[in-house]
């Protein structure tokens, strides 16, 4: 719930700038590693619907997440692979600790709004 | 109308975190983070550590819990200053709660400063406060597997306190088996075994900190 809220609060700042009186849909990218769970968020931004607490989100309001898949790097054969969470393990050598490529990430793409 | 943001969300928070650090900073104290899930022991290690470092050091606690002041009013009973938060339904601390609660603590006057997180292996994990360590009490009741099944809970910790351990005979807990899925996680981050109860131990963590407060004091 927080999470959602920080990034909404963001949103809706920013829409008030560009004089826009609601939100329509919001996207989010969401990396597989970054421990965010796209469910919680989807229930997070119901209920904010829902509540209307948050100036410019509204019950027609859409969410999109992007999936960002992981992507570590191994620090002794350089393949590049899928990680299951941290445990990043080559599945070519068998080496622990590969390096985080990408997935961590948690943003606001974009959002729409009228 | 579309509008690109490209805006990490997080953003807002590691600025307050590194406004909490620059004061942290200037008045050399440090500040360490302390995480776990409900009852792990977090108050009691800290009602200890309060007790046996208070004659050498001038302590803090910040207490962060859903409601209630009952932590706070239990560190405050060791002879040290605490102040309570209450989130009011928020299951972690954020640097910006922290931040509002600064002009209570005098950090001028703080030689170490511990923030008590609130009880969640989850949450918390993704907030820096701008301390100097985060560090997490793992109990032996709980079992192994919380180390794999909270991966980012052990990755941005660097120490591990495993307490309760005059339990561990009481219960399946792997000493070894804890150091190994941590080195899995984080190569950088270690175990330390103790028990807040008996004392066993406990003298590993009180030298950590004295040594973590002596390098604070040379940045």
């Amino acid at each position: 719930m927080g999470l959602m809220e920080e990034a909404l609060q963001m949103v809706s700042e920013d829409a008030e700038k560009h004089g826009l009186e609601t939100i329509d849909k919001v996207s989010l990218i969401v990396g597989d590693l970054s421990n965010v769970l796209p469910d919680a968020l989807r229930f997070a931004f119901d209920a904010f619907c829902k509540t209307g607490e948050i100036p410019r989100i509204g019950e027609r309001a859409q969410l999109e997440i992007i999936r960002e898949r992981g992507l570590a790097r191994c620090a002794l054969c350089g393949k590049e692979y899928e990680p299951s969470e941290y445990l990043a393990l080559c599945p070519e050598c068998d080496m622990p600790f590969g390096v985080i490529q990408s997935g961590e990430t948690f943003k606001i793409e974009s959002y729409e709004g009228s | 109308m579309k509008i690109t943001l490209e805006k990490d969300v997080m953003e807002n928070n590691d600025r307050a975190a590194e406004f909490n650090r620059q004061l942290f900073r200037q008045s050399k104290t440090l500040v360490i983070n302390i995480m776990s899930s409900p009852g792990a022991g977090k108050t009691t290690i800290l009602e200890k550590t309060a007790a046996a470092l208070s004659g050498q050091f001038r302590i803090a606690v910040i207490e962060g819990d859903i409601a209630t002041e009952r932590d706070a009013d239990r560190v405050r009973a060791t002879g040290v200053r605490a102040v309570q938060i209450a989130t009011e339904g928020e299951c972690h601390l954020d640097p910006r709660m922290i931040a509002k609660v600064l002009p209570d603590i005098n950090l001028e006057e703080t030689d170490i400063l511990f923030i008590e997180n609130v009880g969640n292996l989850v949450c918390p994990s993704e907030f820096d406060l701008g301390q100097d360590h985060r560090i997490v009490v793992l109990s032996t009741p709980e079992g192994n597997d919380k180390i794999p099944k909270y991966p980012l809970m052990f990755h941005v910790t660097e120490l591990a306190l495993i307490n309760k351990i005059d339990l561990l005979s009481y219960t399946s807990f792997d000493l070894e088996k804890a150091q190994e899925d941590l080195r899995g996680i984080n190569p950088s981050s270690r175990i330390m075994p103790l028990s807040a109860r008996t004392g066993e131990g406990f003298d590993d963590w009180l030298n950590w900190v004295k040594e973590a407060y002596q390098a604070c004091q040379k940045r």
